[in-house]
Order: structure tokens, then C-alpha cells, then sequence
């Protein structure tokens, strides 16, 4: 319960931030990998490292993470079958991965194995649509929606009420 | 507004983030190598595999296991093996490529067969884990032991227990007319391949060449070449014949292999009906596999175990290899290893040393050391087999003879392995000869083993031999060996007596596994002295009964199938008459027309005044 309550508020502090959309967009695209190939890798230290050193949000890359987290286990069978069909059923690819398996570090990235390097190349395939699908509905989500809920009376009964300032007091900086 | 693409003020919190990634890595380590350790051994084991601590120095390149525990997969209860502690020397620079090579391996303090506090059996083992193990035990399982079992021997054989449903031969004789028709059938399309009608009226249209033929009118070199040209014919027609000969020859043997298969269906039919009424074969090895062949499967298994097992993790060759992932959340996929030329193996020993004791009085007791060389996961990088030997050094008593001697020849396919292993003053197993009512304590003798494997197949031989057995009688009945039994001839009294008044005079035993065959289920044979000297006191005592027991159950699976066979026999003798009759007809007329027209050269001939070549 409290990590979809803790969701739903970094969807609505990702999606109201002040970071441009393609920021939010960026963020949500490198968050994706986290979430679609398997966590505990070196790749994803990497990635992690460019969320935090990249102009992205972090917030969105934390929800476009959560987000992909169930997609990346709902996908594991295809990712299985696009890693197996690069590694296994490509010859023509063999040299380079008989290369890449007798070098230093790279080894340790666990690109060897298919659900890693088919998750891995999916992410990098999908990433550009996560980017500009975000940018456009954040874009979109601001322009309208946002502006119209912040004129409802609702909006703004909530945002009066003693509730959403104790809700702001433990809102991080 | 610009936004820059760098957030240079979160560069010294990564650093920081870093830095302690690796500090928690460096102090993980230990954790991490011991739990390897325990899910790789695991794995391969197909039981626990426990590790008290570990402890890795990267700077030295130093690596101490403490504490191995190595679990029997087949007595959880018990430990295979148990190391005090490992000392390994691993280059640190392949480790970057995920790559584990081993300078040195000293191993300090190991024991055999100690006692776990917990079971080590898995509850939830994966599909890969111990497959080899479960591979044998599966082998071992499907080895049907003849029974030995000498009561009701005399009595009446229930023969309403041999069902017809169950008798080979009748299935076999059932099948026949189909295969009798498809014999037919070839027959007939081999037969019309073999068609000599148009070679027949080709020779015949010679003859009337030759009748006509005015030699005056041909001269010399006109009748040399029609003559020629004849016996070309003749050449053909006895080619003809010969091939029909060939073909004739093959029709009278064709259902000598199909009945041959009726006459061997019929043994197997004698050796089913023998084995529903427990009638033992009066034969040595029949009666040795009885005896022994429980404890040869067991003795054999381990053996086995480690020869599949070696295949699996020292495969030949440079193909990539596959393996299951990673046990994790997320499916595990498949890793798949690209081994290369003059790069390192994934796994490396290159030299490994153990000192162990066996402490006691025993048999076993004594010091042993033991060298591993050359042990790696791609035998094809490294270029030589590997090799393990080890050496009884000190006994406690007794001779102190002992070698293992193993060579995995794995560098390229197909695989060569060989294990010769000769040990003396070694403590053997108690044999349980329920038969008998009796026990055989087989005591402390020799063990040989000498096992050869080449690509798929095995061959070798186990044998043990003691002269100090000890039989060991089960009941408070027994009876002094030269004092005859008193129950009925059949009995279970006197089935016991007889065997204990057979083995309990026998002061040294001999016992020796032959294996050969697939090497994941190879077929063994069991000799010992033993079963001799028990097969020749049936004989005295009851060989004639068995023989007509026997025959009488040869009679009721003769009777039970020869309607059938008969049947069989007579459509495939009707098949091979009618085909016999048309290949006679047709190699008859081809010799005649030959006679005929050789005939007619030399009359052709004789008319010339020149002889011709």
C-alpha cells in the first residue's frame, strides 16, 4: 500500500515538476532500463550513474523504473527469444561475442546471457519511443489537463485544506 | 530557456555512491565467494554443499575456504568428503574476465564419510542440479537383478501364469503376414527389375541371325563379327543369370531371418516363463548378478557418476557452450560461454595437492595424498588432459598399497578417460544373502579397478577379492555344514541350508564387475566363485529336477505358440515357393536359350575354313 501511495505521489510530483518535458521524458526513457533488464548488473550501474550525472529528472527515471518493472517481467519470454536469436542463432555475430567474452570487464556486464542482452537491446530499441511518447503526453498533460485541474474548485479545496499542507510538510525538497 | 546537459553538482555524490559500491563489494567478498562456492558445488553435487567461511585476500591473490562440507547425495546424512581448509592461489587479472584460474591448490585435513549434523538433501533442487546423479541413479534402477530364490522348486510350476498376451513369439508370428507381404512385395519388384524377356528375345533373334548366316557371303571378317557380336548376347545372358542366381539365393535366405527372429522371440519366451516361477538358471553368472549385483551397481555408480560428470563440466572442442542463467526473480534465460584460441579458460587448476587421513585401525586407515593437474572447463585451451592420482602413502596396518590413477582426455572429441585404480587392505562391504538366510562379511581385501572410456562407450572391470570372509547366519536354527537339512527338498529351510552348507565352507571370495557399453547405462555382468561354487551344489542337488521343471515350461510356451509359428512358417513358405518357382522358370529358360545359342556359334564357326579368336 504505502509503495503505491509513495507511486502516486512521485507521478504527481514527476508530472508537475518544473524540469521540461523532455527531461521528464529522458528520465522516465533511462528509468525504463532499470526496470526492463534485470537489476542486479553492471550495465545498470552505468545507467544509474547517467540518470545522476544527466540533466534528467530523477523522479520520472524512479517512476519510468517502477513502471517497467512488471513489463520487464511480462516480457522476459520475448527478451529470452531476442537474446537467444543474437546470440545463438546469428553466426555471423559469434566472432564478436567470442571477442567481447575474452575482454576485460565487459564479461562482468552478463551481456552472455539471453534475458540480459535481449532486455538490454530491447531497452535501447524502445528507448527513443518511451522519450518521445513521454515528452509528448507530459507536454500535453500540462497544457490542458493540469491547467484545468488547477482551476477546478476541487483542486483547490484540496490544495486549501490543512490535508495538503501536512501532505507538503513531509513532501522532500 | 537552455538547460545544460550536465548536472555537474551530482558528480561527487556519484563518486561518493561509487566508492561505496565498491567498499560494500570489498566487504561482501568473502559472503559472495563462500556462497558461490556453496551454489556452484551444489549445482554440480546435486546435495548441500556448505562452507564455514572464506576468506580473500585480492592483494595476494590468496583465497582460504575453511569448513568444506560436501554432502553424499545418496546418504544426506553423511558427507562425500570434508576439507578443513582450502588455500588457493588465483591470478587476480583473469577475474575481470569473469575467468577463475587457479596456480595452486593446497588442500589440508580431508576426511570421507563424516556424519552431518543436518541432511544435506535439496527441497527444491533445480532442473539442472545433480542431473547427472539422478541420470544414474535412473540406471541403476532399471538393472533388473535376476532373483535368487530356490523354494518351490520342486513343486508344481504354475504354468496358467505364463499368459499368451505376454509371449513375444505370438506378437512376432502375429506381425508375420504383413512382413511375409512386404517380402512379397520386394520380391516381386526386385523380380521385375529383373526381367530377362527382352535379353531372351534378343538372343533369340541372334540364333536366327546365325541360322541364316552364309559365311561365304559374310566372309572372314563379317562372320568374325557376328560371332563377336553373339557372344557379347551370351556374355549378357549369363550376366542375367547370375544376377538372378544372386537374387535366388537371397529368396532362400530371406525367411531364415525372419523366422530366425521367431526362434530368438521364442528364448526370450522360455527366459520370461523361467523368471515367473522363480526357476533359476543353473549357470555361474546367472547366480553371481543374484548374489552380488546389488553391491556391483552401487560400487559401479559412483564411478559412473564421475566419468558422465566430467563430460557435462570438461566438454571437448571451442562451440560455444550453453548453461541455465542465474537463479533470480527474473527468469534465468540461457548463458552461453565463447571459449578461444590462446585465451583463458573459464576455469582453470592447474596443479591441486591434498594430504588426507583416514584415522582408526581399519582397513582404510592410513595416509593418502592425492594431485589434481590440469583440471579446466575448456580442455581444448589448455591442450592436455587432465589427471588425478593419488597414493595410499601409510597404512595402520596391513599393506600399505594403494593407487588412483585418472586421466580426462577431453581436448578434442572424441573423449578418452581412463581410471585405474589398485588398492589393497581397503575395508569391504557386508554382502546380505537373504537366500541364504546368511550374511557375507567380505572383511578387508583388494580392490582393482580398470575402466576405459572412448567417445560414448565404456569398457572395463571392478573386481574385489578377500581371503578373509566371514559368513555370518541370520537365524538361530542353523545347522553344522556336514549335517544335512531336514526339511522337504523345495522347502525354505532347505533352501538355506543348502546354500549356507555351500558358502560357509568358502574362506575367500572373489567377485568382479565387468562393464561395457553406453556410458550413461552400460550392461554389466557379475562372476564370482561364489555363484560358481553355489551353481555346481544346485547342480548336484537339484539339477535334474530344474531340467524337467524347465522343460515342462519349454513345453507350455511351445505349445502356447506353435500354432502361430506354424501359421508364420507357412505363409512365408508359400511367398518363397511361388517366387523360388518364377526365378527357376526364368534362370531355366535363360540357360537354355544360352546352350541354344552358344550352340549355334560353334556350328557357325566349324563352317569356316580359318579359325577365328
Amino acid at each position: 500500500m504505502l509503495f503505491f501511495i509513495k507511486l502516486l505521489q512521485q507521478l504527481v510530483r514527476t508530472l508537475n515538476s518544473e524540469g521540461t518535458p523532455g527531461q521528464v521524458a529522458a528520465g522516465m526513457a533511462l528509468g525504463a532500463a532499470l526496470g526492463l533488464t534485470p537489476l542486479i548488473n553492471l550495465h545498470n550501474l552505468v545507467i544509474l550513474g547517467a540518470i545522476m550525472v544527466l540533466n534528467v529528472s530523477f523522479p520520472a527515471a524512479m517512476l519510468g523504473w517502477a513502471l517497467a518493472i512488471p513489463v520487464g517481467f511480462l516480457l522476459d519470454p520475448v527478451f529470452d527469444l531476442v537474446g537467444r536469436w543474437f546470440l545463438l542463432d546469428t553466426p555471423a555475430l559469434t566472432p564478436l561475442w567470442t571477442s567481447w567474452y575474452n575482454l576485460p570487464v565487459l564479461p562482468l556486464t552478463n551481456f552472455n546471457n539471453t534475458i540480459v542482452l535481449g532486455s538490454l537491446l530491447s531497452w535501447v530499441v524502445l528507448s527513443l519511443p518511451i522519450y518521445l511518447l513521454a515528452r509528448w503526453g507530459v507536454a500535453r498533460y500540462r497544457a490542458t489537463l493540469y491547467q484545468r485541474l488547477t482551476q477546478s474548485r476541487a483542486f483547490k479545496a484540496v490544495t486549501a485544506s490543512k490535508l495538503y499542507n501536512i501532505y507538503r510538510m513531509f513532501q522532500p525538497e | 530557456m537552455t538547460v545544460r546537459a550536465l548536472r555537474w553538482k551530482a558528480v561527487i555524490p556519484l563518486g561518493l555512491a561509487l566508492v561505496l559500491v565498491v567498499l560494500f563489494w570489498w566487504l561482501l567478498l568473502d559472503l559472495a565467494v563462500e556462497r558461490a562456492v556453496e551454489w556452484a558445488g551444489t549445482e554440480i553435487v546435486g546435495a548441500r554443499v556448505d562452507l564455514a567461511s572464506a576468506d580473500v585476500s585480492p592483494g595476494k591473490g590468496l583465497v582460504v575456504l575453511r569448513g568444506l562440507e560436501v554432502t553424499n547425495p545418496d546418504k544426506p546424512m553423511t558427507n562425500l568428503v570434508q576439507s578443513a581448509e582450502i588455500v588457493a592461489r588465483v591470478r587476480m587479472l583473469p577475474l575481470l574476465e569473469k575467468k577463475v584460474v587457479i596456480d595452486t591448490m593446497a588442500v589440508r585435513g580431508v576426511r570421507f564419510g563424516t556424519p552431518r549434523r543436518t541432511s544435506g538433501a535439496l527441497e527444491h533442487p533445480s532442473p539442472t542440479t545433480g542431473r547427472v546423479g539422478r541420470a544414474i541413479s535412473e540406471w541403476a534402477n532399471r538393472i533388473r537383478l535376476p532373483p535368487l530364490n530356490l523354494q518351490g522348486l520342486t513343486g508344481v510350476v504354475d504354468v496358467s501364469r505364463i499368459h499368451p498376451d505376454s509371449l513375444r513369439t505370438i506378437a512376432a508370428a502375429r506381425a508375420m503376414p504383413g512382413r511375409t507381404d512386404s517380402l512379397r512385395t520386394a520380391w516381386r519388384a526386385e523380380l521385375a527389375g529383373l526381367d530377362p524377356q527382352p535379353q531372351v528375345d534378343s538372343a533369340r533373334a541372334m540364333i536366327a541371325r546365325l541360322r541364316q548366316a552364309d559365311v561365304r557371303a559374310l566372309g572372314v571378317t563379317g562372320t568374325r563379327d557376328l560371332v563377336n557380336s553373339a557372344r557379347a548376347t551370351s556374355s549378357r545372358l549369363g550376366q542375367t543369370t547370375d544376377r538372378i542366381g544372386a537374387f535366388e539365393t537371397r529368396v532362400r535366405a530371406g525367411p531364415e531371418s525372419l523366422l530366425g527372429g521367431l526362434a530368438e522371440s521364442r528364448q526370450q519366451d522360455y527366459a520370461y516363463a523361467r523368471g515367473l516361477v522363480n526357476l533359476p538358471s543353473l549357470d555361474a553368472p546367472d547366480l553371481s548378478p543374484a548374489l552380488f549385483g546389488e553391491m556391483a551397481v552401487e560400487r559401479l555408480k559412483p564411478v559412473l557418476y564421475w566419468l558422465n560428470l566430467a563430460e557435462q563440466y570438461l566438454p571437448p572442442g571451442l562451440d560455444p557452450r550453453r548453461r541455465m542463467g542465474p537463479d533470480r526473480a527474473r527468469a534465468s534465460g540461457t548463458t552461453v560461454r565463447f571459449p578461444r584460441e590462446r585465451e583463458l579458460p573459464g576455469f582453470l587448476l592447474v596443479y591441486a595437492g591434498a594430504d588426507a587421513e583416514v584415522r582408526g585401525v581399519g582397513g582404510a586407515a592410513g595416509a593418502y595424498a592425492a594431485t589434481i593437474t590440469g583440471l579446466t572447463t575448456a580442455p581444448a585451451l589448455l591442450g592436455r588432459p587432465a589427471r588425478f592420482a593419488a597414493q595410499r602413502r601409510a597404512a595402520a596396518g596391513g599393506p600399505a598399497t594403494g593407487n588412483v590413477v585418472a586421466t580426462f582426455n577431453h581436448v578434442s572429441a572424441p573423449l578418452n578417460d581412463s581410471v585405474v585404480a589398485a588398492l589393497d587392505g581397503v575395508g569391504l562391504p557386508a554382502v546380505n544373502l537373504p537366500a541364504a538366510g546368511a550374511t557375507l562379511a567380505l572383511g578387508t581385501g583388494a580392490v582393482r579397478l580398470r575402466l576405459l572410456r572412448s567417445g560414448e562407450n565404456v569398457e572395463g572391470s571392478m573386481s574385489w577379492s578377500s581371503n578373509s570372509v566371514r559368513w555370518l547366519r541370520g537365524d538361530s536354527t542353523a545347522r553344522p555344514p556336514d549335517r544335512p537339512s531336514a526339511g522337504p527338498i523345495g522347502g525354505e529351510a532347505w533352501a538355506q541350508d543348502l546354500l549356507w552348507r555351500t558358502v560357509s565352507r568358502l574362506n575367500s571370495v572373489e567377485v568382479e564387475v565387468r562393464v561395457a557399453g553406453r556410458v550413461t547405462a552400460p550392461s554389466i555382468g557379475v562372476r564370482s566363485n561364489v555363484g560358481r561354487e553355489v551353481a555346481q551344489a544346485l547342480r548336484r542337488e537339484l539339477g535334474d529336477q530344474v531340467r524337467r521343471q524347465e522343460q515342462r515350461l519349454r513345453a507350455e510356451v511351445d505349445a502356447r505358440v506353435q500354432q502361430q509359428v506354424q501359421e508364420a512358417e507357412r505363409r512365408v513358405g508359400e511367398v518363397q515357393t511361388q517366387v523360388e518357382v518364377e526365378v527357376a522358370a526364368r534362370r531355366a529358360e535363360l540357360e537354355r536359350v544360352r546352350a541354344e545359342l552358344e550352340n549355334e556359334i560353334r556350328n557357325l564357326t566349324r563352317r569356316l575354313p580359318v579359325r577365328i579368336p
